[in-house]
């Protein structure tokens, strides 16, 4: 097992030395951090128990959902390709069995991927916040993807051969979304923490929920069925159908805030907007009334 | 220099001679400040202007703030800068008169008042009782609406929820929760079944469900049943002044409540480990029934909410 994965290592790969120690055959039995399997029973909520569902000739499900969101599982021509990419970008942290078991046999500080499904790993690595520029951060942010798309559902497709799991990849189709309804689960679930302007903001032990201005649609429905990192996730306690309607919410109104003023100040609230209003107005006006009474 | 000291010495406008100090504008170059001002008029009234052409193409409500704010701004300027620099310097006096009567009239008055034994300003008893009855019944009425504060007691609604044996948990639509719909690491808000879109149901009973495991949880000795499946359910009324504790963090595994960071743990029973919060979150015991629906063994066993006087 071990002779195998050394063969599949490139020439440059950093990790290569770190194989050489004992490696967990059974990925089963490896421990991960916090993360179980997706799961829910409720039909529409993210797994094969779907309106729609498309099997290939072999009988495997390549695509289930429904009119508002479509999930597909990444092509298995791409497994190959996915396993290179992850020996080389990945595995020196979660091991190159993804199992989170690093070359020197120790574990639980990186997670275990097996199982976690497609749409878990393409959302790590296609919001940029893996491969991780500080491994030891508490929070990774999002930045400029290391990976192309494709690669990272590659990635995707080679850790789900491993164990197969979902949710795979979602499209979300916006064009029957009640943005009204969305504005009202989003209120209810994600504002806590992202805040109603969805800007985000500090939660405890350094942690951050982060700003959802600007995000994918289907990064979106990734995080909401995945719960990446401290955020829970979002399984059977919403449809499909909700779950879109959230989407439509985040990419108008939050994305693209109504303004009047023409100046948002982020959000922030009333304190901000205070604050600004004080500083500017009260400071420029008495600025403006020492130069009006000014003697000669 | 002595010049210059005499000219700040307020001085009455008439009777000044033309080329008095005074009389000449405050700037060293007036020419100058005239073009200046020229120049700040100018462009107020092309904003001023363009305003008005924004306003009639229907351009984005930033464009109409800046175009009238400036142009007033401007034109305003130019007219202080008017008055500072070209007027007549100054500073100039204008006495005031005396605005005292003369003492003549005011002897007379007095004399006056006392010829005639002080009739001239009569006691009014009708006047002065409706005026006293007025405010004596309004002091009054005023004492009414801290009377109607002092009851009638809350007695038993503080201290319990609308949870009961056998009350089915239902989201936000109304719809039941089942055993099998949270993976863990999952949260919902519940109510009790009917009073999700009541006030009562989402001040008061309202409960965050979170999954934390798939096997039963036992937060605390003697809650053994309490966590059927991993899910535990706790009041979603923070016990320090209330708010909705919504922030389920599940690889820290708290609940943080948006106000005042107050973090629970969901673990041990909600004890909280940061923050002003007083006390744990109550704990709704569950199970999960023959069809799979997580309901309420019983209410709360204990008040939800941030304390008051009668909870001891």
């Amino acid at each position: 097992m071990t002779t195998s994965l050394i063969k599949r290592l490139g020439a440059f790969s950093a990790v290569a030395f770190l194989v050489l120690a004992p490696l967990s055959v059974f990925v089963s039995s490896a421990s991960g951090a916090g993360h179980t399997p997706y799961q829910t029973t409720r039909k529409n909520a993210g797994t094969p128990n779907s309106s729609v569902v498309v099997k290939n000739k072999s009988g495997v499900v390549i695509s289930y959902g429904n009119s508002a969101i479509m999930y597909n599982a990444p092509s298995s021509k791409l497994v190959t390709l996915g396993q290179a990419l992850f020996l080389e970008n990945c595995a020196s942290c979660h091991g190159v069995e993804a199992n989170g078991v690093a070359a020197n046999g120790t574990s639980g500080a990186y997670p275990n991927l097996v199982g976690l499904g497609p749409a878990t790993i393409d959302f790590w690595i296609d919001s940029g916040r893996m491969p991780a520029a500080d491994p030891r951060a508490v929070e990774a942010p999002r930045r400029t993807p290391r990976l192309t798309p494709v690669q990272a559902l590659a990635v995707a497709a080679w850790v789900n051969s491993l164990l197969p799991s979902y949710p795979d990849i979602p499209t979300p189709n916006l064009k029957n979304a009640n943005v009204a309804d969305g504005a009202a689960l989003f209120a209810l679930n994600c504002a806590a923490c992202h805040t109603i302007e969805g800007d985000g903001d500090a939660l405890a032990e350094d942690t951050f929920a982060p700003s959802l201005r600007k995000i994918p649609a289907f990064q979106v429905v990734e995080a909401i069925r995945t719960g990446p990192a401290n955020m829970p996730r979002f399984t059977g306690n919403l449809s499909d159908y909700q779950v879109r309607d959230i989407v439509k919410y985040v990419t108008t109104e939050i994305e693209h805030p109504q303004n009047p003023g023409g100046l948002g100040l982020g959000g922030l609230g009333p304190v901000a907007e205070g604050f600004v209003g004080l500083l500017l107005g009260v400071g420029i006006l008495a600025l403006v009334a020492f130069w009006v009474g000014e003697r000669q | 220099m002595s010049d210059v000291h005499e000219s700040r010495t307020p001085v009455t406008l008439s009777g000044l001679p033309e080329d008095d100090p005074h009389l000449q504008p405050a700037a060293n170059d007036p020419r100058q400040v005239e073009r200046v001002i020229a120049v700040t008029f100018a462009l107020g009234l092309l904003l001023v202007a363009g305003f008005g052409a924004c306003y009639w193409i229907a351009a984005p409500p930033w464009t109409l703030g800046a175009t009238m704010g400036g142009g007033l701004t401007l034109l305003g300027v130019g007219l202080v800068a008017w008055g500072k620099y070209l007027m007549p310097a100054g500073p100039f006096v204008e006495e005031r008169h005396s605005h005292a009567s003369s003492p003549e009239a005011r002897d007379a008055l007095a004399a006056a008042i006392v010829q005639r034994g002080g009739s001239v300003v009569k006691r009014r008893k009708l006047l002065g009782g409706l005026l006293t009855g007025g405010l004596g019944i309004f002091g009054i009425v005023a004492i009414f609406p801290l009377l109607r504060s002092l009851g009638p007691l809350p007695k038993g609604t503080l201290f319990h929820t609308d949870w009961r044996k056998g009350t089915y948990a239902v989201d936000s639509t109304g719809r039941r929760v089942q055993v099998g719909d949270l993976a863990v690491g999952s949260i919902v808000t519940v109510y009790p079944e009917g009073l999700e879109n009541s006030d009562r149901g989402q001040a008061v009973d309202q409960t965050v469900l979170v999954r934390i495991s798939n096997e039963n949880f036992t937060t605390q000795k003697g809650r053994e049943t309490w966590g059927p499946m991993g899910y535990l359910a706790y009041s979603k009324v923070c016990t320090h002044l209330g708010c909705p504790v919504g922030l389920y963090e599940q690889e820290l595994q708290l609940l943080v409540c948006p106000c005042h960071q107050s973090m629970f743990n969901v673990t041990n029973g909600a004890i909280p480990q940061f923050g002003p919060a007083p006390r744990p979150l109550p704990q709704l015991p569950l199970y999960v029934d023959a069809s799979g629906y997580i309901r309420a063994q019983a209410d709360y066993n204990q008040p939800v909410g941030p304390g008051f006087w009668e909870r001891g």
